[in-house]
């Protein structure tokens, strides 16, 4: 699975560490996220998705 | 809610630094102070021991560091890796025992030895299998 989230991150001009806390995880997580390290839950998806004002679909590439 | 849990992590992350100093303290002053000549088996299962207090300390210290910039201290990947981290080194941890067994009648060990092996290497293995985890990550589960 891939995903969008540096793109969009960069699009709305978010930090890794701004990002993290706006979904309450760890800087950390959004390094291995964005590193496509780690598939997230569906609820962490959710609210990413939530805070780029998207669906989890256009966010995550499901291949 | 997040602070109030925050500091709850960072009491327990406090706790086990100063347990671990303890440990390390406690160590040191018994080598010392005794006059056991120690072989070296034995410096290399101190060496061992304390490169786990180390590991320990390093957990600690980075719990510390996420409560202090207002981050949760655990969240799901760090958890996903803990119980990843637990489970393949329980797995391990098995062949290591049946390992022990093995070498037990063909080399001279005290039952002491014997299960102190078992739970370095067990630790070892914990440590090594998080460690693994953190460069390869956690992937299509």
């Amino acid at each position: 699975m891939n995903n969008r989230i540096k793109e969009y991150r960069v699009k709305f001009n978010l930090t890794q560490d701004e990002l993290a806390k706006m979904v309450n995880v760890r800087r950390e997580t959004i390094v291995f996220l964005e590193k496509n390290k780690y598939n997230p839950s569906l609820k962490l998806a959710y609210e990413i998705a939530k805070v780029f004002n998207t669906t989890i679909e256009d966010v995550f590439i499901f291949e | 809610m997040l602070e109030i849990i925050n500091l709850n992590f960072m009491k327990k992350g406090f706790l086990a630094i100063g347990v671990s100093l303890l440990v390390v303290i406690s160590v040191g002053f018994w080598l010392f102070n005794s006059s056991v000549s120690l072989k070296s088996v034995d410096l290399l299962q101190l060496l061992i021991i304390v490169l786990l207090i180390g590991f320990g300390v390093f957990f600690g210290i980075k719990r510390l560091r996420s409560a202090k910039r207002g981050e949760p201290v655990e969240d799901e990947l760090s958890k996903k890796q803990l119980q990843k981290a637990s489970s393949i080194s329980y797995y391990f941890s098995l062949y290591w025992w049946v390992f022990l067994l093995y070498i037990k009648d063909k080399v001279v060990l005290d039952t002491e030895e014997l299960i102190g092996m078992g739970v370095i290497g067990m630790g070892v293995l914990l440590v090594l299998s998080w460690i693994i985890l953190r460069f390869k990550g956690i992937r299509n589960e």
